[in-house]
C-alpha cells in the first residue's frame, strides 16, 4: 500500500475531532502551539518548531525496530550535516511503546547526532501527513508543510532495494525550500514500516 | 630399485553454496493451519498459529530477522506490514514455485492464510481470547545440534561499515587435528545474524585461499571462490547457513573427510544495516565415527560464456543441457545467478520423453538464494537430459540492476558480473555399474561437457586433463594440459600437471622444462619440486634430483614419499649413509610406505656388503 505505484487506500479511523482539524489545517500552516504532547527524551514537553527559530524544519519519522529506517541512518545523518546551516532536523519516534532509553540506545548504535523527540500521541505524524518509517516532512520557516514522503527511491518495496537510489527527493525538496523555488512534488509515497494508529 | 612416483593435482572451481530453509520445531502441523475463514479474525486463535510456524523461527531475539514476532504486541505493531508482505509473497521468503516435486521445509503460505492476515490487519489487529493462544514455540538455545565436538572461531573480526552495498567476505579457519575426522555436520554461527544474508563453507585442503589474505587471519573479499583441490571429493558436500536454517546433518556414510591441517573457508554475504558491525563467525563441528561410503557428485550446468547482456535487454535467455551417462538419485538443487537473474527454470527430460520440472523460480532474488533439498530423492535414469533455461533482465525496470543506467554485463565472478549456474547434488545410483565407476563416468562426462562449453576455459581444460590422467589416459590428458598451459603459460599448477603427464609418457626432458616453469612461478610448490626431482632422477641426473627432493621435503616435512625419493636419489649417487637416514625418516613418517621399506632394506644390504666385503 505504500509502494509508489499503488494509490493510498482511503481508510477512515475515528479519532478526536481536534486531530482531524489539525490534519486539515496542517496542509496550510502549522500553529506553533500544536506540538504539545511531543516529548524530548527527558520527558519534557517539546516543540521542534519553536526551537528551530527561523530555519526550515525537517522531521524524520523513525522507529527503533524498522529495518528500512535503520538502513537509512547514515543517509539521514549525512543530510542533517549537509544542510545544518539552513535546516533544523529532528528525529521523531512515533511508536508509543518505545521508551526514551530505547531511543537513546538507538541513537548511539546508529551514530545519530540529531535531536530526537517522541511523538506518542502521533501529533507530529498527523500534522506531517506521514504514515511510514522512514518518512520525511519538510516545513517552511513559516511552518507550511512543503513536502512529505520518501527520502529517495532506494527501496522499491519491502525487502527490495536498489543498489543505490536514483532520486534524492528529500534533498531536492530541501534545496528548493532553501532557495525559495517551487517543489517538484508535494508528496511521494514512502516505503517502510507502517506507523500503527494512523490511517 | 629407485621407486619414483608422481602425484597429480586437480583444480576445481567452486562458487558459493547456501542452503534452503529448514524449519525449527513447531508445535503445529500444517493441516491445522488451514484457515476456516472466521467472521472475526483474532491474533490468538487465527494469526498466532501461522506466525509461530512460518515467521517466529527467524523473527525472534538473536536470529536474523530485524524484529521479533513472538507475541501479540510484536505482531500488532507490524500487522499491516505483515499483511502486505504476505500478499506480495515477499515473506516468508521462498523462491520456488510449487510443482510436482516437493522440497524440504517449504515456506509457502496458502491463499487462505494470506487472506487471514489481511482480514486481521483490516479489522484493527484484535488480540482475541487468551484461551485461544497456542503455546509460544520453544526454540533450542545456542548450538542447534547440541554441544559441538570442536568449535572454531575466526581469529580476527571483519568490520562491516554502516552503509554501502552488499559486502562479500571470506574467513579462513585453520584446523589442526591429529588424525582424519569424519564430519557429519558443521553449524555456522555467522556472528551478527541480522547483517549476514547467507554463509557457506568450502573445504580448502591445499590452503590455496591463504594467499588471498593481505595479512594472516585477515580474511579476504570476494563473492565467488576458486579453490584448488587435489581430488574431487569436497564439492559434493554442502555446509551452509542461511536465516532460519538448522544445520544439515549428512546421513551415515556421507560424512566429510577432514584431514589434519585442512582449511575451512567461510564465505559470507553481508548487508550493511545502518550501523557498523563487527563480524566474527564461529563454526561448530560435529564428528562421526562412520567414514564415508557414499560419495555424492555435484553436476554443474553452466553457460557463463553466453552471458553478454546488452543494456536494456529485459528477457535475455541462456540455456545449457547435459545428458546423464548413468542413473542418479537427485538429492538437492542449487540454481545460481546474480542481480540480473529474473526467471530460472530447470527441467529433466527422461528417456521415455516425459518431462519433470526440477525447479522453477519465477521471480529470482539473489538475497534469498539457496540449496533446495527434495523431500524424496528423484531418480533420473541414464539418458535423462537435464536442461536449464535462465532469463535475465538488464533493463532499468530490474531494481536489483547494479548499474544505473544499465550497462552491458558479461559473465564473471564479481558481483556486478552475471552467472548462469545450476548445481545438482546427485548420488550415483548404479544398477549394474558399481557406484564409484558410475561416479567417474559422470565426472568425466561433466568435464567433457565443460570443455565443450568453454574450450578456452583454463580450469575446464585442466580438470578434464586431471580426470583423464587419474584413470591412466596420459596421452589424452596431455592434450588438455597442453591447452591449459597455452592459456596460462606460466601457471604453476598446469605446468606441474603437464610435467607429470610428460613424465608418465616417458618424455622426461620435456617434463623437466615444464616443471622448471612450475617451480620458478611458485618456488614454494612442494609437489612441483617433487615431480622435478622425479624427472631428473629418470634422466639419471641424481645430483639435481637430490636438490629437488630435499626442497620438497623441506616444504612439506610430513611427506614420506619426498623423504623416500630423496633417500633413493642419494643412494643412486652413492651416498648410502645419508640415504639410509632419509629412508628411515620416510618409514617413520609413514610406516605403510612399502617402497621406502624396500629401499631402506636395499640400502642397508648394500652398506653391510660394502663394509663386509
Amino acid at each position: 500500500m505504500f509502494v509508489g505505484s499503488t494509490p493510498r487506500k482511503k481508510h477512515w479511523t475515528p479519532f478526536p475531532a481536534v486531530f482531524a482539524l489539525l490534519l486539515f489545517t496542517a496542509a496550510f500552516s502549522f500553529p506553533q502551539d500544536t506540538a504539545s504532547g511531543v516529548l524530548d527524551l527527558d520527558g519534557r514537553s517539546a516543540d521542534p518548531f519553536r526551537s528551530a527559530g527561523s530555519k526550515i524544519v525537517v522531521l524524520l519519522f523513525l522507529r527503533t525496530d524498522c529495518p528500512i529506517s535503520n538502513r537509512y541512518a547514515p543517509t539521514i545523518q549525512e543530510l542533517s550535516v549537509r544542510y545544518a546551516g539552513h535546516v533544523a532536523f529532528y528525529l521523531i519516534y512515533p511508536i508509543k511503546s518505545e521508551s526514551s532509553d530505547q531511543i537513546r540506545k538507538h541513537l548511539l548504535d546508529f551514530g545519530y547526532h540529531v535531536p530526537a523527540l517522541r511523538d506518542p500521541g502521533l501529533k507530529l505524524a498527523r500534522a506531517s501527513q506521514v504514515s511510514i518509517t522512514p518518512e520525511a516532512a519538510v516545513f517552511s520557516p513559516a511552518r507550511k508543510l512543503l513536502y512529505h514522503g520518501r527520502i529517495d527511491d532506494w527501496y522499491v518495496e519491502f525487502t527490495r532495494a536498489r543498489r543505490a537510489p536514483t532520486t534524492h527527493d528529500l534533498a531536492d525538496s530541501i534545496e528548493a525550500a532553501v532557495s525559495g523555488k517551487p517543489l517538484s512534488a508535494a508528496s511521494i509515497p514512502a516505503v517502510g514500516c507502517y506507523i500503527p494508529g494512523l490511517p | 630399485m629407485t621407486s619414483l612416483h608422481s602425484r597429480l593435482f586437480f583444480l576445481l572451481s567452486f562458487v558459493t553454496l547456501s542452503l534452503s530453509f529448514a524449519l525449527v520445531t513447531s508445535p503445529q502441523n500444517r493441516s491445522n493451519l488451514e484457515p476456516a475463514f472466521p467472521a472475526s479474525v483474532t491474533f490468538n486463535r487465527d494469526i498466532a498459529p501461522i506466525l509461530f510456524h512460518y515467521c517466529s523461527p527467524c523473527h525472534r531475539p538473536g536470529e536474523a530477522a530485524p524484529f521479533p514476532l513472538l507475541t501479540y504486541q510484536d505482531a500488532q505493531k507490524f500487522a499491516r506490514v505483515i499483511a502486505m508482505v504476505a500478499e506480495r509473497r515477499i515473506m516468508p521468503p521462498w523462491l520456488p514455485a510449487s510443482g510436482d516435486l516437493k522440497f524440504l521445509g517449504e515456506l509457502r503460505l496458502s491463499d487462505g492464510q494470506i487472506a487471514l492476515f489481511r482480514q486481521w490487519a483490516d479489522q484493527g489487529a484484535p488480540e482475541g481470547h487468551a484461551q485461544d493462544l497456542p503455546p509460544t514455540p520453544q526454540f533450542t538455545p545456542g548450538w542447534q545440534l547440541g554441544k559441538p565436538d570442536v568449535v572454531l572461531s575466526a581469529r580476527k573480526p571483519h568490520a562491516l561499515p554502516a552503509s554501502g552495498t552488499d559486502n562479500y567476505w571470506n574467513f579462513i579457519f585453520t584446523t589442526n587435528f591429529l588424525s582424519t575426522r569424519w564430519v557429519s555436520a558443521i553449524e555456522i554461527r555467522p556472528g551478527e545474524k541480522r547483517v549476514v544474508h547467507h554463509a557457506n563453507i568450502l573445504l580448502d585442503r591445499l590452503h590455496s585461499s591463504r594467499a588471498q589474505q593481505q595479512h594472516p587471519d585477515d580474511g579476504f573479499p570476494g563473492m565467488e571462490l576458486r579453490i584448488e583441490s587435489e581430488s574431487f571429493d569436497p564439492d559434493s558436500h554442502i555446509f551452509f547457513w542461511k536465516p532460519g536454517s538448522i544445520p544439515h546433518v549428512e546421513p551415515d556414510g556421507m560424512a566429510l573427510r577432514l584431514d589434519p591441517g585442512d582449511d575451512l573457508v567461510l564465505n559470507t554475504h553481508l548487508r550493511p544495516s545502518g550501523k557498523s558491525e563487527s563480524i566474527q563467525p564461529s563454526l561448530g563441528l560435529y564428528f562421526t565415527d562412520k567414514p564415508a561410503t557414499q560419495f555424492p557428485v555435484l553436476l554443474e550446468l553452466q553457460n557463463d560464456k553466453a552471458l553478454d547482456i546488452p543494456p536494456g535487454a529485459a528477457n535475455f535467455e541462456v540455456t545449457d543441457e547435459f545428458t546423464l551417462p548413468a542413473e542418479v538419485q537427485l538429492l538437492a538443487i542449487y540454481p545460481h545467478a546474480h542481480y540480473l537473474g529474473k526467471d530460472l527454470l530447470a527441467t529433466a527430460t527422461l528417456p521415455d520423453g516425459s518431462e519433470k520440472t526440477l525447479i522453477h523460480i519465477p521471480r529470482w532474488d539473489l538475497n534469498w538464494q539457496g540449496v533446495f533439498y527434495y523431500e524424496t530423492a528423484v531418480i533420473l535414469p541414464a539418458g535423462t537430459r537435464v536442461s536449464m533455461r535462465y532469463i535475465y533482465d538488464n533493463s532499468s525496470d530490474n531494481i536489483a540492476n547494479p548499474f544505473h543506467p544499465p550497462q552491458r554485463v558479461v559473465g564473471g565472478n564479481r558481483t556486478t558480473d552475471e552467472m548462469a549456474h545450476l548445481w545438482l547434488q546427485v548420488l550415483p545410483h548404479g544398477g549394474a555399474i558399481p557406484a564409484d565407476q558410475s561416479r567417474r563416468v559422470l565426472q568425466e562426462a561433466l568435464a567433457r561437457h565443460d570443455v565443450l562449453r568453454n574450450p578456452s576455459d583454463f580450469s575446464a581444460q585442466y580438470n578434464l586433463g586431471a580426470m583423464l590422467q587419474a584413470r591412466g589416459d596420459y596421452a589424452e590428458a596431455l592434450k588438455h594440459f597442453q591447452v591449459a598451459v597455452q592459456l596460462r603459460s606460466s601457471d604453476a599448477i598446469a605446468n606441474n600437471a603437464l610435467g607429470g603427464a610428460l613424465l608418465a609418457l616417458g618424455d622426461s626432458s620435456s617434463a623437466v622444462s615444464r616443471l622448471l616453469v612450475a617451480v620458478r612461478s611458485k618456488p614454494d610448490y612442494a609437489s612441483a619440486h617433487y615431480n622435478l626431482g622425479n624427472a631428473y632422477a629418470s634422466l639419471s641426473r641424481f645430483d639435481e634430483a637430490i636438490v629437488q627432493f630435499a626442497e620438497a621435503a623441506r616444504l612439506n616435512p610430513q611427506d614420506s614419499m619426498a623423504e623416500a625419493n630423496l633417500g633413493a636419489a642419494l643412494a643412486e649417487s652413492g651416498n648410502l649413509a645419508e640415504a639410509e637416514l632419509h629412508l628411515e625418516k620416510a618409514v617413520k613418517l609413514d610406516p605403510q610406505n612399502s617402497l621406502a621399506h624396500d629401499d631402506l632394506e636395499e640400502v642397508k644390504r648394500r652398506r653391510s656388503f660394502s663394509s663386509h666385503p
